[in-house]
């Protein structure tokens, strides 16, 4: 009998406060590589904080990350955090370009700075990848030129660009016009068809349905909830859960 | 931007006017003989010799001195800016205090203990150095202007949102590459108006150290009064008045031009 494949990424009761505040009581979580995972919950729930907690912006109390073959929370230095950053990339509500450089240089930057990649190489995959967000044509342009969608489309690139194995998206089409949307989330449901493994922060309840392999709604730092799409959307046991539906279905 | 340099035009030649006005109004009749005066020792008191071809100090040394004093707090301001906003807090809070020891020390205290903290001669690895006046008057003037300056770069640091560090952390990138190739290059341009501001505020202060015996411009002033007489000592430090002046005003006008410049750009986007 073969081995059971370990999931990619693996949280086991983790505990975050900030201060006297707790924010995350005991999260636990499993992604299987090439799954999506969404998360969903109320404002102030954590969802931003797991997110964060994964790829080491956030340091844990308690309870243990593992990415690949990452163990998150014994990475103490921002220079032992370099590979899992290598591994996992993250989207950001607000874009977070950086306004000064071009939408290549936003893109070239990390690789070859931080990863020490050969530019070439870097080059042309940045140019394929922009390509296939259909902004081939925008390289030279600076972000501040651009709209919300196309910024938005650039900042994934950027984080593809690292060839992460992991990607996390928070909310990334929050600040956008219901039209920008669209493009945004087509560009999400291209990767995951190749079988990247996503774990998408989303208000965008139909989306989740439609993409994800597994769902967990979280309320006050726990998850309360979770199950493939269709049983958690229309078979919620939890009253808290049934509550948050009715309220942004 | 016609009518902002008309305005600039207007004020910088109406300064000159109101200086030449008091000039008139003190000397009258004489007023020929104290303008012969100030030309014959033009060259003294703006380079510090009585010809043109050797440099001995005059006001060319308070140039000087200024330069050495924004350069060394230029780039120790940053290192302390840089700490100030430092996650450790054990060096944010040693840096604060330091900012905040410097910035309230008064400029001329400052000089005057440098000129005994600082020995004359100075041994290093056996080698004798002969500590001038002026590099003793640059340290001392470094010290409060680096607080500025650090002050001045913590200010631009914090003015750049979160998500920029938050997203180059996401990136692998580490702290003083974050700054250095994230964040400087975009709080730089609104630093450059303070920048400016503190320069202009230092260079006044370049008159402060004729008590360190360096031959700036003020104590150049002083030998000449000594030996052309008292009558003339409103003729010359009227000049003086004017050459100090003459530079700093375009620095001024110019930081608040281009203050203006970046509020505007930011208003619309
Ligand atoms: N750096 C921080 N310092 C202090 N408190 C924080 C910090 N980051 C988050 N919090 C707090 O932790 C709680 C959870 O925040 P988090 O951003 O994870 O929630 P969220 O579920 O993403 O909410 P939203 O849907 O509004 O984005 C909130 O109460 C927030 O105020
Ligand atoms: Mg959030």
């Amino acid at each position: 009998m073969a081995e059971p494949i370990p999931p990619i990424v693996q949280l086991t009761d983790v505990r975050k406060a900030f201060g006297s505040v707790e924010v995350l009581k005991g999260i636990s979580m499993e992604v299987d590589a090439g799954n999506v995972v969404c998360i969903i919950g109320p404002s102030g729930s954590g969802k931003s904080t797991v997110l964060r907690c994964i790829n080491g912006l956030v340091s844990i109390n308690s309870g243990s990350i593992r990415v690949d073959t990452h163990q998150v929370e014994t990475l103490r230095t921002e220079k032992m955090l370099v590979p899992l950053r290598h591994d996992v990339s993250m989207v950001f509500q607000q874009y977070n370009l950086f306004p000064h450089k071009t939408v290549l240089e936003n893109v070239l930057m990390a690789p070859i700075q931080v990863l020490k990649r050969n530019p070439d190489e870097v080059r042309s995959l940045a140019e394929s990848l922009l390509a296939k967000v259909q902004l081939a044509d925008r390289g030279d342009a600076y972000p501040g030129q651009l709209s919300g969608g196309q910024q938005q489309r650039v900042a994934i690139v950027r984080a593809l660009a690292m060839e992460p194995k992991v990607m996390l998206f928070d909310e990334v089409t929050a600040a956008l016009d219901p039209e920008m949307v669209k493009e945004v989330l087509g560009v999400i449901r291209d990767l995951a068809n190749e079988g990247m493994t996503c774990i998408l922060v989303t208000h965008e309840m139909r989306f989740a349905e439609e993409i994800a392999d597994r769902v967990y709604f979280t309320d006050g730092g726990i998850i309360v909830e979770h199950a493939p799409p269709k049983q958690l959307f229309h078979n919620p046991e939890d009253p808290r859960l049934r509550a948050f539906l009715d309220k942004v279905l | 931007m016609s009518r902002e340099l008309t305005h600039a035009l207007i004020g910088f030649f109406g300064v000159i006017a109101v200086l030449g006005g008091v000039f008139l109004a003190a000397y009258g009749g004489d007023s020929l003989d104290a303008v012969i005066v100030l030309t014959n020792r033009a060259s003294l008191l703006l380079i510090g010799s009585n010809s043109f071809d050797s440099v001995g100090g005059g006001f060319l040394a308070n140039i000087g001195i200024s330069l050495a004093s924004m350069v060394v707090a230029t780039v120790l301001g940053v290192s302390l800016g840089g700490a100030t906003t430092a996650p450790n807090p054990m060096v944010r809070n040693t840096a604060i205090l330091v900012v905040n020891l410097m910035r309230n020390s008064p400029w001329l205290v400052v000089l005057y203990a440098m000129l005994y903290l600082i020995p004359f001669r100075l041994s290093i690895f056996g080698t004798e150095y002969w500590v001038s006046p002026a590099a003793k008057a640059v340290v001392g003037l470094s010290v409060p202007v680096t607080a500025y300056m650090s002050e001045v770069f913590r200010a631009g640091i914090q003015s750049v949102p979160d998500g920029q560090w938050e997203s180059a952390r996401a990136l692998g990138y580490r702290r003083g590459a974050i700054l250095r190739r994230i964040i400087l290059p975009q709080a730089l341009p609104q630093m450059i108006p303070n920048i400016m501001t503190t320069y202009a505020m230092l260079f006044i202060g370049t008159s402060l150290v004729v008590v360190t015996g360096t031959k700036d411009v003020l104590s150049v002033a002083k030998t000449v009064i000594a030996s052309d007489g008292d009558d003339y000592a409103t003729a010359v430090y009227l000049f003086v008045l004017l050459l100090f002046f003459i530079y700093c005003y375009p620095i001024a006008t110019a930081s608040r031009a281009i203050e203006q410049k970046i509020r505007k750009a930011g208003l619309h986007g």
